[in-house]
């Protein structure tokens, strides 16, 4: 089922163990990091719940990332993140899930996931050259014929500019890759797309992974570390409940994504942080920033459930603004908007006056429900193309 | 037996030598490729600035062709008004200081506004809104994009002042409508380009703030997108050069909403 895509081909020697590659890799990682903007992170780490800290760490393989102290004070936004950085794929060759990473990281400039991504494929084996030709063109890489296809298509889904279509999909399938597969090729992608856009919109420092992966001492443990790493199908879920967005989350079917995104979705509504009105409107605001028709249809759905009008919300997505709105819900639609294509300083300074101007907690909750909005209205591409 | 042990350790010499050659040329060959990758990146990185990205990997993938396409955008016009006597007062290098000035101040506040610069025409240029990507909210953000050119201008002409230059004055023209949007030009210099009536409009009632005495109009199909929210004063239809019927304007005298 759907295991189209033949294994990874990394060298044996590691990422760093062959002399002239290891100085080019080096310049050449240090100049794309260089590429990508990023400002100085303002926000203080704080101390991780215990039991939030062990339901992270059962998903990152033991540690605590810096998302998850930044971010703790909102903890569906830990949970989401954690829940994204875990390969859980039941129909996609699960090579594909850090090249996905990788690419889509590197398309959306986000330092922090490029840099850890990274490493993580030096740590299974991938050289930096190898690695350096994938981040550069997918058609220069070592890659089968399907995982080039695949990372195409993952390309696009993040792009969203435009949105994949059915030849796109087309071309998966005369690769050899399963519905079910694809499926979970776009879900990697926009859970890429959520961790970029979180780690992005704070600046999140990136953790220097690349230099503990050089150690001599790592490169002695890195097959065992590769091990641990390297992720193998799970067994397909159940089909998650009805709930909104529901006709995104059936695209994913019983992929382990579906159960994820149902949870996050569920989560992030439930937060008491932010009103469910204000999330349901930016997810709506994002839904049109993207042209997807799908996505802002059910967030108006449920928000006529929550009294609001489809008159109003007309005014209201028509303008991203409204004299109805009340003074954070005037700040926050029109900042979803801008989180869906954006120059990395402009969002983050964007985000810090948003936090000046609302509470922590409040801008930490709007940044997630962007991200999260800016995932489900990609992957509701599926709906389009399948 | 010696020659024959001579000939294979020379047989073998001569081959390892050829071997660590073909090696040789095929790691510069790599970096050859490394390198052109890398320029082939950065030029598409640089002209996704000048044009929608599927246009720009349709270049890469099937090199230059004649497709074009109709979209409806949000077209803004803007020039300096009395710049042409100015310039004659004016030593050279302080003209295009100030002129320079103008142009970078604008192009900040166009970008931030989701602009794209499309052409400087003289001390004018015209910017597109939603002919890169797709964008719902175009024309609010055209008309915003105007507002805040007014304040820069404002403050671009106090630090003129301060210098004892001569202050300028724009004037800004805003229409939405479908243009044909492609690559222009001939085989030495083409650019990604828009045509079409909507662009002589935009520049019409951009002429027109002087008749009306000021500084943004819209036509009346730009604000039938805009939000209710801007503060607009009708002036009327009025008969411009090139179309065949009166083009009815407003002026913008402000926004009534919150900006972050």
């Amino acid at each position: 089922m759907g295991r189209a895509g033949s294994q990874p081909t990394p060298h044996p020697g590691g990422s760093t163990s062959h002399g002239n590659g290891a100085i080019t890799a080096s310049v050449s990682f240090a100049e794309t990091a260089a590429s990508m903007e990023w400002s100085d992170c303002w926000l203080a780490p704080t101390t991780v719940p215990p039991d939030l800290a062990r339901e992270v760490r059962q998903k990152t393989g033991g540690v605590t990332p810096p998302w998850a102290t930044h971010l703790a004070s909102v903890p569906w936004v830990v949970r989401a993140t954690a829940r994204f950085v875990e390969r859980r794929v039941a129909y996609m060759p699960v090579e594909l899930w850090d090249l996905i990473g990788l690419v889509v990281s590197q398309d959306n400039s986000c330092r922090f996931c490029y840099g850890a991504t990274r490493a993580i494929l030096s740590v299974l084996g991938y050289q930096d050259d190898q690695i350096d030709r994938l981040g550069r063109d997918v058609h220069l890489a070592d890659l089968t014929p399907p995982q080039r296809v695949a990372l195409e298509f993952a390309r696009k889904v993040s792009h969203a500019n435009p949105r994949p279509t059915s030849a796109d999909r087309a071309a998966l399938v005369a690769a050899g890759l399963s519905a079910p597969a694809i499926g979970e090729i776009a879900y990697t992608a926009v859970a890429s797309v959520f961790c970029n856009k979180v780690c992005t919109f704070f600046a999140l420092r990136p953790i220097p992974l690349e230099r503990w992966v050089q150690n001599p001492f790592f490169r002695l443990v890195r097959p065992f570390a590769a091990h641990a790493l390297r992720g193998t199908h799970v067994a397909p879920v159940p089909i998650p409940a009805p709930g909104p967005c529901g006709d995104v989350v059936g695209a994913l079917g019983d992929a382990p994504g579906a159960a994820t995104i149902r949870a996050t979705i569920d989560d992030a509504l439930a937060s008491p942080v932010l009103p469910r009105r204000t999330k349901l409107l930016m997810l709506a605001a994002i839904g049109r920033a993207l042209g997807c028709e799908r996505s802002e249809r059910e967030a108006r759905e449920v928000l006529a459930g929550e009294g609001l009008a489809p008159t109003d919300v007309d005014d209201i997505l028509a303008n991203l603004g409204s004299p109805r709105l009340d003074r954070r819900d005037a700040l926050l639609v029109p900042f979803a908007r801008e989180t869906v294509r954006y120059r990395n300083r402009v969002i983050q300074d964007r985000v810090r006056e948003l936090a000046q101007v609302l509470s922590l907690d409040e801008a930490i909750e709007a940044a997630g429900i962007a991200s999260l909005a800016n995932a489900v209205a990609r992957l509701s591409v599926l709906l389009e193309t399948c | 037996m010696l020659i024959l042990v001579t000939a294979l350790v020379a047989a073998a010499a001569v081959l390892g030598a050829y071997a660590w050659g073909v090696r040789a040329r095929a790691r510069e060959v790599e970096r050859r490729l490394t390198r052109a990758s890398q320029e082939l990146e950065s030029l598409q990185q640089a002209f996704s600035r000048f044009a929608p990205s599927e246009v720009v990997e349709s270049i890469i993938a099937q090199g230059i062709s004649t497709r074009s396409e109709t979209k409806d955008v949000t077209v803004l016009f803007a020039d300096l008004k009395g710049f042409t006597s100015l310039a004659e007062t004016l030593e050279p290098e302080r003209l295009v200081a100030i002129l320079n000035g103008w142009f970078a101040t604008m192009g900040e506040v166009i970008a931030a506004h989701r602009g794209h610069l499309a052409k400087f025409v003289g001390d004018g240029f015209l910017v597109l809104f939603g002919a890169l990507e797709p964008n719902p909210w175009q024309t609010n953000d055209a008309v915003h994009a105007a507002l805040a050119m007014r304040a820069a201008l404002a403050a671009y002409n106090q630090r003129l002042a301060a210098q004892g230059l001569p202050t300028l004055a724009a004037g800004i023209g805003i229409h939405r409508g479908p243009v044909v949007a492609g690559l222009l030009g001939n085989a030495a210099l083409m650019e990604y380009g828009v045509i079409g009536r909507s662009v002589n409009v935009a520049s019409r009632v951009e002429g027109l703030t002087r008749v009306h005495d000021t500084d943004i109009l819209v036509t009346d199909a730009a604000r039938a997108h805009l939000d209710g929210r801007f503060r607009l004063v009708p002036k009327g239809a009025s008969e411009v050069k090139g179309i065949p019927e009166p083009v009815t304007t407003f002026a913008v005298e402000g926004f009534d909403g919150p900006r972050l």
